[in-house]
């Protein structure tokens, strides 16, 4: 019988064809290619997700599937590379996610490219179609090697898209940097990969079938054999002798260095840096990269290796820290950012570092939740954001904004919805999914885990900036008096825009009721579908990948036990402070001609526009100190290296030239030569043989 | 008889251009030169070798012995054949040239059948250095190929050609003297009375020396490793001995800096392989670390100093030092996936680094200049150049499905599975190199192909010709198939590569196979 699991390879596939559509129709009969791509771009992607609905439908019955595709490198004799697939609960529901956000991407992009009459149309929409491959061919991944080909690939999407106006100074630019800070995580990532496969020979998520292991799985075994049961993979034990460091410890390394990939992609801090720049691209990449792709594949990526995560409790710190860490860093930033897009931009550092905080303090659930609910109503804020830069007629200053409510009802309500998302008011999307990461940190941080508690602590302050930073925006762009002559007389927006919008909109107001955990609590109803649909039975090939199974090896090996804390009160609580956030934002700026304020920060002030001169330091990092080394090697390669060389061919060359003199044709000269080399030699003899 | 035919067919097409009046030469060689393109393929289509060519266990293609002269007790005989490790070097030599002679029909327009000729001659005696088993025969063509190699640089090269073409030869050629001398001992100290490589490898495995020069036989075999490494090491070449290498291709015109980078020196890799790792593998292993030391000092310091540079060509000169060193760290790793690595990364980067110099090429055939400070912005002049150059950029910086990814990502598992002192660190730092090519390959573009358009030149940016655009466009597709299906060669390689790592079982982290 032919199922969905027979077409989920076209899933990623689909949009491929669409990319080498625009590229090669694009290129040699420009004028086949319907707007410039944007239809095979639209259909292929509907085609997705219409695939990926089909798929998410057959997960929801019950059935996974684990598939490999295709064997890169047969290893003779060693281990094998391949491709494959794999449908679980949570790829299943991140295909959806990334499929649906892509469709709207292109339909959006009709409004905000073909209709502002862009060049270079079927180049943008090849670049979309590999983007959407790359991230649906990730998400499908079923092992690291793999997962890891496709998140590089992601990365050279991003490139392309974000220095999309190449003619410019700045997009090319911000484009590189994207690339290079990410790429400076992907290195740490890539010795993970490899380190994982030297130490494990596999790199697969979950082992299905005979004869096949998995590294979680693996890991797993080998660190209860260090702790006394079972025994160790006997592979995974030469390794640790080769290197001489007991199981946890190179565990916990190979953690962290995968880890580095997952900051640079997802933004975390210090690599954050490249994502404010990286919105040169076009506002609807900006939307797809924050929302459904590349940001969204670091965080994915500790999702799905959650099993090997889940062992490694000094990691699992880490990643709590530093995701409440830049939950709250890049909150303050985006308190005194100017453009509608720059603060969005830290909005979705603030926000990922949110759901590495829910990974890192157990919370599994919450953060794949927030992962989901964050991917409609950040694409929502994103595309929003691009409906008032065609009305603005690409202006971003929210200072020359002002009133549009009245003049764009639809963006205005559906930013609104979005914006309440994020703030996490209730009952928007955001407020569930955030309110539930703070929750898992704070039970298993006062079940004796210090560290997480002061993650959480972190995390529940971001929530009252993420308040303020999100409606000060709002009032700035929306309500008030028009502050310029633009806002008075904004460019209409189409259905291409709207239709987008209002399918997002609806969508950041409604998702978060899928896993109300305090209304659960408080009425005893059974409503918790995300938490039943990550569930896995035990029976399943695929148990190994359910909550069940992470729940439980948090418990066996990362030692984390939840405190008794009902729900009631802390979300109480991180919904009073987003609403103390959004109150002051709306005493600030909620008049008609609103002034700065920044000016009261005092110096806090210079050192959040420039960012805590996290980008100095980096750009200093570049310019000050690798550059000058490397014209320093260079000059030392040049003078000393090659010196010698030179040096060598002229000592050859002098000496050549003085020896010729010898031969200058005297014969009573080489006779007295002779006569010389005569004795020299019969003294040398002498003096050797003893002869005097 | 095939690989004669082979050999034969190019250097008779080598006569024929060379007698080609100057306006057809350049055509007529193209035509030429798939003869052994085809050739070359078709064997590759017949290929039925299994095994290491220097072990006795090992199944030549193509092979063929015949005696030739005597000197002294030495039989010198023609014995070629083919095997897993030689068989995608040809295939490579072949394919390259072609596409190289198509990117010299812009550039050269001055005594045009010469050039040619030598660009065959120069295939020719590749041909002969990746088939030749006996090591006269092999030495001869090795030997061989600097001459063409002279030539193209003395006479159609830039500026300082003269000093760079007389740097290259006589740099390699002393090499070539030490390697010279330190085999030729090695092979008098052992009771074998012929230059046939597979002889002389089974000699050393049996261990039976008839003199070592009062040196001990473990002293001699170090000393004659290390005087065959420097030799073959200036080829590579590894750091400190690469100086030679920026100036002869900044000098030679393109078609020469992709053969150089392409081919001549795989020539450097391919020997230590066959030489040093697989005659003398105790020596290799005994001494890991220092040779990873240099392995990582090329990567590291090759990319720094790519970094320095203003000229694109010097730019990608420099890169090969650093990518050359990611080949030597595969053949120290001496498991699987290092040595078969460090041969599929010696075809990728052939491809790859090729297609950096035609692309540079094209852009100096159209602006005549190469100074990342002339040029801004030409991609909007010359979107197909540009593309491609993008696309090799992002080959070079290793990205997954193009040729590079796979070499270099086998390199790192062989040395991250290796089991000399501190190979995982090494190999880590090694890694850092993608880091940095990223780097200096990302400020290039930004700065030649994007942003406001201007040019500091008299000449005008118009697109490529079209055979310039269609050379560059068929090798990017190479590299991606080669990245796709690596496959394509990485099997016959692992198969040539699996005696060598039996012959040393010390050496690899794994005790099982298949997949773990």
């Amino acid at each position: 019988m032919v199922g969905a699991f027979d077409f989920t390879p076209a899933i990623p596939l689909l949009p491929f064809a669409a990319f080498l559509v625009a590229m090669l129709v694009g290129h040699f009969a420009p004028r086949l290619l319907p707007k410039g791509g944007a239809i095979p771009g639209i259909l292929a992607t509907a085609g997705s997700l219409l695939l990926s609905i089909w798929t998410f439908l057959t997960v929801s019955g019950g059935s996974y599937h684990a598939q490999d595709i295709y064997t890169w490198v047969v290893g003779q004799n060693t281990f094998s590379l391949h491709f494959g697939i794999l449908v679980d609960p949570l790829s299943a529901m991140m295909l959806v996610i990334v499929s649906l956000v892509a469709v709207l991407v292109h339909v959006f992009s009709l409004g905000y490219m073909n209709d502002e009459g862009e060049t270079g149309l079927p180049r943008y929409y090849a670049g979309l179609g590999l983007f959407t491959f790359s991230m649906l061919a990730f998400v499908v991944a079923d092992n690291l090697l793999m997962a890891f080909m496709f998140f590089e690939l992601v990365g050279l999407c991003s490139y392309l898209l974000i220095g999309f106006h190449f003619r410019e100074p700045g997009p090319p630019s911000a484009a590189k940097k994207a690339f290079l800070v990410t790429r400076f995580g992907d290195y740490f990532f890539l010795i993970g990969v490899v380190g994982i496969l030297a130490t494990f020979g596999t790199a697969r998520f979950v082992a299905v079938g005979d004869g096949v292991h998995s590294f979680p799985h693996l890991a797993e075994q080998a660190l209860a054999a260090a702790g006394g049961e079972g025994t160790m993979p006997e592979h995974v034990a030469h390794f640790l002798d080769v290197i001489g460091m007991n199981a946890e410890t190179w565990f916990a390394i190979l953690g962290l260095l995968v880890l580095g990939g997952v900051v640079g992609k997802s933004a975390q801090f210090p690599l954050h840096t490249w994502l404010p720049d990286a919105m040169e691209g076009p506002t609807p990449v900006s939307a797809l990269i924050h929302a459904a792709t590349m940001v969204a594949a670091g965080v994915y990526l500790v999702a799905r290796m959650y099993g090997f995560y889940a062992l490694l409790p000094t990691v699992l710190a880490i990643i709590a820290l530093v995701g409440g860490f830049t939950a709250l860093f890049a909150a303050s930033m985006g308190v005194v950012k100017d453009e509608l897009k720059q603060v969005l931009a830290y909005s979705t550092i603030s926000q990922y570092g949110y759901m590495m905080l829910g990974l890192g303090t157990g919370g599994y659930i919450a953060a794949t939740f927030h992962l989901m609910t964050h991917a409609f109503f950040k694409a929502l804020l994103f595309l929003g954001a691009g409906s008032v830069i065609i009305a603005m007629h690409h202006n971003e200053d929210m200072w020359d904004m002002g009133g549009l409510r009245e003049k764009m009802p639809v963006t205005y309500y559906t930013f609104l919805s979005g914006s309440l998302a994020l703030a996490g008011i209730v009952p928007f999307s955001g407020f569930w999914s955030k309110d539930e990461i703070l929750y898992e940190a704070l039970i298993y941080g006062a079940g004796d885990s210090p560290i997480l508690l002061a993650a959480y602590a972190m995390g529940l302050l971001a929530v009252f900036f993420t308040g303020f930073y999100t409606f000060r925006m709002v009032f700035l762009t929306f309500h008030g008096e028009p502050r310029s002559d633009t806002a008075r007389d904004p460019h209409g927006v189409r259905w291409n825009v709207k239709l987008p919008l209002v399918v997002l909109g609806i969508l950041a107001a409604t998702v978060g009721l899928v896993n109300m955990t305090p209304v659960a609590e408080l009425t005893g109803l059974h409503i918790e579908y995300l938490h039943q649909w990550l569930v896995i039975p035990e029976a399943s090939d695929f148990a190994a990948l359910g909550y069940d199974n992470y729940h439980h090896l948090l418990e066996q090996f990362a030692g984390y036990h939840a405190a008794d804390i009902g729900p009631l009160a802390p979300g109480a609580v991180s919904l009073a402070l987003a609403l103390g956030g959004a109150g002051l934002a709306w005493v600030l700026y909620n008049v008609d001609s609103p002034t700065e304020h920044t000016e009261k920060l005092g110096g806090v002030k210079t050192v959040l526009y420039n960012n805590y001169y996290q980008d100095e330091y980096q750009v200093w990092l570049a310019q000050g100190v690798t550059l000058p080394l490397a014209r320093a090697a260079d000059t030392f390669d040049q003078g000393i290296v090659d010196g010698v060389v030179n040096g060598v061919s002229s000592v050859s060359l002098f000496a050549g030239s003085r020896v010729k003199r010898i031969q200058d044709g005297l014969v009573t000269h080489y006779a007295a030569l002779l006569t010389l080399g005569l004795v020299v030699l019969l003294v040398a003899f002498g003096l050797l043989e003893g002869w005097f | 008889m095939l690989i004669e035919a082979l050999i034969a067919v190019t250097l008779v097409s080598a006569f024929v251009v060379m007698l080609a009046p100057d306006e057809v030469a350049g055509k007529l060689a193209f035509a030429l030169s798939l003869l052994p393109v085809a050739g070359s393929l078709w064997m590759f289509g017949q290929f039925d070798a299994s095994g290491n060519a220097l072990f006795e266990s090992g199944n030549l293609a193509f092979e063929t012995t015949a005696r030739w002269i005597s000197v002294g007790p030495y039989a010198l005989n023609w014995h070629v054949g083919l095997d897993g490790i030689s068989m995608p070097l040809v295939v490579l030599s072949t394919l390259l040239t072609s596409l190289a002679i198509v990117s010299a029909w812009t550039p050269i327009q001055e005594r045009q059948s010469q050039f040619y000729s030598l660009m065959l001659f120069m295939l020719a005696s590749l041909l002969g250095v990746f088939t030749a088993l006996d090591f006269f025969v092999w030495f001869v063509f090795w030997e061989f190929v600097l001459v063409p190699m002279y030539f193209l640089i003395g006479i159609w090269g830039g500026p300082r050609r003269k000093y760079a073409a007389i740097k290259f030869f006589v740099y390699t050629n002393v090499a070539s003297l030490v390697m010279f001398i330190g085999f030729v001992a090695l092979v008098f100290a052992l009771p074998v009375q012929t230059m046939d490589l597979p002889a002389i490898a089974a000699a050393l495995d049996a261990g039976n020396f008839q003199t070592t020069y009062g040196l001990g036989a473990e002293t001699l075999k170090v000393v004659a490793f290390f005087a065959m490494f420097l030799g073959f090491a200036v080829k590579v070449p590894l750091v400190p001995m690469h100086t030679w290498l920026p100036d002869a291709h900044v000098q030679a015109p393109t078609p020469a800096s992709v053969m150089l980078a392409g081919v001549l020196l795989k020539m450097g890799t391919y020997a230590l392989l066959r030489f040093n790792f697989t005659m003398l593998p105790g020596v290799a292993r005994d001494y890991a670390v220092l040779i990873a030391i240099f392995a990582v000092v090329s990567v590291i310091y090759g990319a720094m100093l790519a970094l320095a540079q203003q000229d694109l060509k010097r730019i990608v000169a420099y890169s090969s030092v650093s990518s050359m060193g990611y080949v030597i760290l595969g053949l120290v790793a001496y498991n699987v996936y290092g040595l078969g690595g460090a041969t599929f990364q010696m075809v990728a980067h052939g491809l790859i680094s090729g297609l950096m110099f035609m692309c540079v090429g094209v852009i100096y055939n159209v602006a005549h200049t190469r100074m990342v400070g002339d040029l801004s912005g030409i991609a909007d002049k010359m979107p197909v150049t540009a593309a491609v150059f993008v696309a090799a950029a992002f080959g070079y910086m290793g990205l997954p499905l193009m040729a590079g990814f796979a070499g270099e990502l086998f390199i790192f598992l062989g040395g991250f599975s290796a089991t000399f002192p501190y190979a995982q660190l090494f190999t880590a730092l090694a890694m850092f190199g993608i880091v940095v090519v990223a780097g200096y390959l990302l400020f290039a573009m930004q700065r030649v192909l994007f942003g406001p358009f201007s040019a500091d030149t008299d000449y005008d940016i118009v697109p490529a010709a079209p055979h310039d655009a269609a050379a560059i466009v068929v090798l990017v597709l190479l590299v991606v198939v080669l990245g796709t299906v690596p496959e394509v060669f990485y099997g016959m390689i692992q198969d040539a590569v699996n005696p060598m790592v039996d012959s040393l079982p010390e050496a690899t982290a794994f005790l099982t196979g298949g997949e773990l």
